[in-house]
């Protein structure tokens, strides 16, 4: 297995490349959507019941299923993968940071408002910085999501592990096919536990020390 | 201690007031836990006689909830003996030992997803009790901590008040009729009026039930109030002084002692003093159900531009002015009407007085019955005599 | 109203009432669900009926075809039920011995290979244990199973650790035995995290089980398959379509189940 691994360790990297940028392009594009949405509901509280359940509709949704119905509308390709990844790595963020938002205590935010900031100012000086960790918690569950719907989208030809692992699906039977499909899964948890420590990283770095766990 | 001034004693029945409870001694007992030099009990010895309520008091980290929890095996000693009615309470396992001791615990511990009645029944039911048996049981306790049965019985824990919480926990702890009740700091969880309430309940429920109580308080006035016998524990549950509430007040053993039980030792007399003890005062009474006009005649013809209103049991329901009075008969009055004990303190007495309109008291004795009134005057002129005796005992000596 | 009405007794005996015991979320999916799964099905059956495409191709017709789709539904089902039956008969006991106290240090790791596990992607899961064991449906039950494990383990513990120490320490006062402690107040208070839980998994194990079609488990991932590989857009709009309504059903049943578990009184 290890000489396997030597024979296409150009193929390799490349796979891990675009697993890589697949997840976190989705998952950046997921945040955006993701916090601003809620930072709309965290205006208007009613609609909050009203997101939580469209991110748990939304999660229900069987990955498979989004590649089939994305197909005749975006074609086979990296574009269709990136819209099924984005879209599951939108609803984690949204729930968390609707609960984030929410969760920040009113009084803060009328004193803000009391000192004289503005509500733009009161969201990026006091709202989202003690909604963070909470987002934060959020985007790691969201990468996490991601890495395997990646993994899915391979199906449709999107780029990452995946497709080491239908390969090997096709040639079951064949000598390489173990190969194949265990270091095409065991690659994409090496990559999940990236994407988890760095973003625990970012948290240290980023979370404020006074709100710290 | 003060049997003889309880006007109720005599009325009280005969059986109900036997001693029910059994003996409980600790000998040499020590508990020192794995990786630590210090003994968190050393070599504790102790009596507590039988249907006495002894207080286990002492700054937090004393030793004195290890120790109690030692008596029913929650905690198993290091070393040493225990015994309950003279037998150790390792002959048996600890489960089965558990089922004969009552456990009460801070705000009732109560099982939220078992209702009332189901909590209550958890003992007698490990014991193998059949049906109806339980059910009876359910509703006399219920009776007992004065919850309406009909009423409570089915509510499920979070539905009631924190008072009431405690109040079915009590019932739960009594459920087996078990001779020794262990109480770990049975009132912290309430406000101070309804600890108040709680703690006269459960004086008169030990005056018919005679049971060995032991009970952990860090509130030295709750010790003076509920005690018999008080046990100050220092540091390593090394006793500092374990005798009667007053001996503990008159003398202190050692400083130590003195200031755990604080300056100002003739306040402290207020907490000693019961109400029994004062002259109560006749007020007119009505019955729920009688005609008005005839309740009215009655207390006007004594005097009075007020009345007490009781119920069926004799408990008292409201204290209207006369000119509260509406209606063609007399009916229960709908604000909770605070009564106080013939056992609550003097404390108590100025306490309740405070959120009375009347500047007065109504005072109970067992089972909510009603005794009289007392007024604010009398209690003020009682301490002053007090005063004055202790100033004359003081100039004499 | 269908909740309410099923449960007369209930609302009568608890004074708080349902509006205290669900949110406006799990209100709106629950009533949103059977909308969304009924107009669903209904278009299906309206497309099967008459459209021209369905009754022309016979590779559409085939796929789509009620008794294609009504097989691979109990396959499906029967792909998650098995496994979330499986997955509630080890989680549950594991999470149990994972927080007795002289078991309780070995949580730590034990969770940690199960997060671990959950990083995997299910569809590497299925096919290495295809290669492993062969194909079937048995393979694809044990490697859904491996696959929603971590949901309902890590809400068992964490249900348990919630449950407040006093009222343990108040069950063995009062004498009852450990286990008793374990079955009458410990797990009847962690069930609704339980639940929930459970509900992850079920929706989990209905959407991996998609994936089971490349092991030849059958499910409705089948339909898809078959569009995608033949190039049939109906097909595989249907599919999809299909395969998401089974899900949300999956997902409204999860919600139903942690509204009846849940104990009166808390």
């Amino acid at each position: 297995m290890w000489q396997f691994f030597l024979d296409r360790q150009p193929q390799f990297w490349a796979l891990a490349y675009g697993h890589a940028l697949l997840v976190l392009l989705a998952v950046v594009i997921g945040t955006v959507i993701g916090v601003a949405v809620a930072v709309v509901v965290t205006r208007q509280p009613r609609l909050a019941p009203v997101a939580n359940a469209i991110s748990s509709i939304g999660l229900t949704l069987p990955s498979f299923a989004l590649v089939g119905l994305l197909l005749p509308l975006t074609g086979i390709g990296p574009i269709s993968a990136l819209i099924c990844v984005t879209f599951y790595a939108i609803f984690p963020v949204m729930r968390n940071a609707v609960v984030g938002l929410q969760g920040v205590d009113a009084t803060l935010v009328e004193s803000a408002r009391g000192m004289g900031m503005g509500q733009v100012a009161v969201l990026r000086k006091v709202q989202l910085p003690l909604a963070w960790p909470v987002i934060l918690a959020g985007i790691r569950v969201s990468t996490q999501m991601s890495i395997g719907v990646a993994a899915i989208a391979a199906y449709v030809l999107g780029p990452g592990f995946g497709a080491w692992i239908f390969t090997g699906l096709t040639q079951i039977g064949g000598v390489n096919a173990e190969a194949y499909v265990l270091i095409g899964t065991l690659a994409a948890v090496v990559i999940a536990l990236v994407f988890d420590l760095v973003l625990l990283a970012l948290g240290r770095v980023t979370i404020p020390k006074g709100i710290r766990a | 201690m003060t049997v003889t001034d309880d006007p109720t004693s005599s009325s009280t029945s005969g059986s109900g007031s036997e001693i029910s409870g059994a003996e409980i001694r600790l000998e040499e007992v020590t508990k020192t836990y794995p990786g630590q030099e210090v003994s968190a009990v050393k070599s504790l010895s102790l009596t507590i006689p039988a249907g006495e309520i002894v207080m286990f008091v002492g700054p937090s980290g004393c030793g004195k909830t290890t120790s109690l929890k030692m008596i029913n095996r929650l905690i198993e000693p290091t070393s040493g003996t225990i015994t309950i009615g003279g037998d150790d309470v390792r002959s048996r396992s600890a489960d089965e030992l558990r089922r004969t001791i009552g456990y009460v615990i801070q705000g009732g511990s109560l099982f939220p997803h078992m209702t009332v009645a189901k909590n209550i029944a958890i003992v007698p039911k490990m014991l193998g009790w059949d049906a109806d048996r339980i059910r009876q049981r359910t509703d006399e306790l219920l009776e007992l901590v004065s919850l309406d049965p009909a009423r409570y019985r089915d509510r499920y824990p979070r539905e009631l008040s924190g008072g009431q919480q405690q109040r079915v926990g009590v019932a739960r702890g009594l459920a087996a009729d078990p001779p020794v009740i262990l109480m770990d700091e049975p009132f912290g969880a309430v406000d101070p009026i309804t600890r108040q309430r709680l703690q006269d309940e459960l004086l008169s429920i030990q005056r018919e039930l005679r049971k060995t109580i032991v009970c952990v308080t860090h509130d030295i006035d709750e010790a003076i109030k509920l005690g018999d016998r008080i046990l100050i524990l220092q540091e390593g549950a090394e006793v500092a002084q374990y005798d009667a509430p007053e001996a503990v007040l008159a003398s202190p053993a050692n400083d130590f002692v003195a200031d755990f039980v604080g300056a100002g030792s003739s306040l402290k007399q207020l907490s000693l003093t019961r109400i029994a003890e004062l002259d109560l005062s006749e007020v007119p009474t009505a019955r729920v159900g009688e005609p008005t006009a005839e309740a009215r005649a009655r207390a006007q013809a004594a005097g009075h531009d007020h009345l007490i209103v009781l119920d069926d049991h004799d408990r008292p329901t409201a204290w209207p002015w006369l000119r509260q009075l509406k209606g063609e008969t007399i009916h229960r009055g709908e604000e909770d009407l605070v009564n106080l004990d013939h056992r609550a303190t003097l404390n108590d007495a100025l306490d309740t007085m405070l959120t009375s309109s009347h500047g007065a008291a109504v005072v109970t004795g067992d089972r909510d019955r009603y005794l009289g009134v007392v007024w604010f005057d009398t209690v003020t002129s009682f301490m002053r005599q007090q005063q004055e005796a202790l100033a004359e005992e003081g100039s004499g000596a | 109203m269908s909740a309410e009405a099923a449960a007369p007794d209930a609302a009568t005996s608890d004074r708080a009432g349902w509006r205290d015991r669900i949110t406006a979320e799990a209100l709106i999916v629950l009533f949103a669900i059977p909308v969304i799964v009924v107009v669903g099905f209904a278009s299906y059956a309206v497309y099967v009926q008459t459209s021209s495409t369905y009754a022309d191709d016979v590779v559409v017709n085939n796929a789509l075809g009620y008794g294609t789709i009504v097989a691979q539904t109990g396959e499906h089902l029967l792909l998650t039920f098995v496994a979330a039956l499986l997955v509630v008969a080890i989680a549950v006991p594991l999470g149990v011995v994972l927080t007795r106290p002289r078991t309780r240090f070995l949580a730590p790791p034990v969770v940690g290979v199960a997060n671990a596990g959950q990083a995997a992607p299910s569809v590497g899961l299925i096919v290495l244990a295809a290669i492993w064991f062969g194909f079937g449906f048995w393979t694809a039950v044990g490697a859904l199973t491996v696959y929603a494990i971590l949901p309902v383990l890590a809400n068992t513990i964490v249900g348990l650790q919630g449950v407040d120490r006093t009222l343990v320490e108040a069950g063995r006062g009062l004498g009852m035995s450990s286990w008793s402690v374990l079955l009458r107040i410990e797990l009847p208070l962690a069930l609704p995290v339980i639940m929930t839980g459970v509900r992850t998994a079920l929706v989990l194990l209905v959407g991996t089980a998609t994936l089971a079609t490349f092991i030849g488990a059958g499910g409705l991932g089948g339909t898809l398959q078959t569009g995608i590989s033949l190039l049939r857009y109906p097909v595989i709009v249907w599919g999809a379509i299909l395969v998401a309504l089974l899900a949300l059903l999956i997902e409204w049943l999860g919600r139903v189940l942690e509204l009846v578990a849940r104990p009166k009184g808390v």
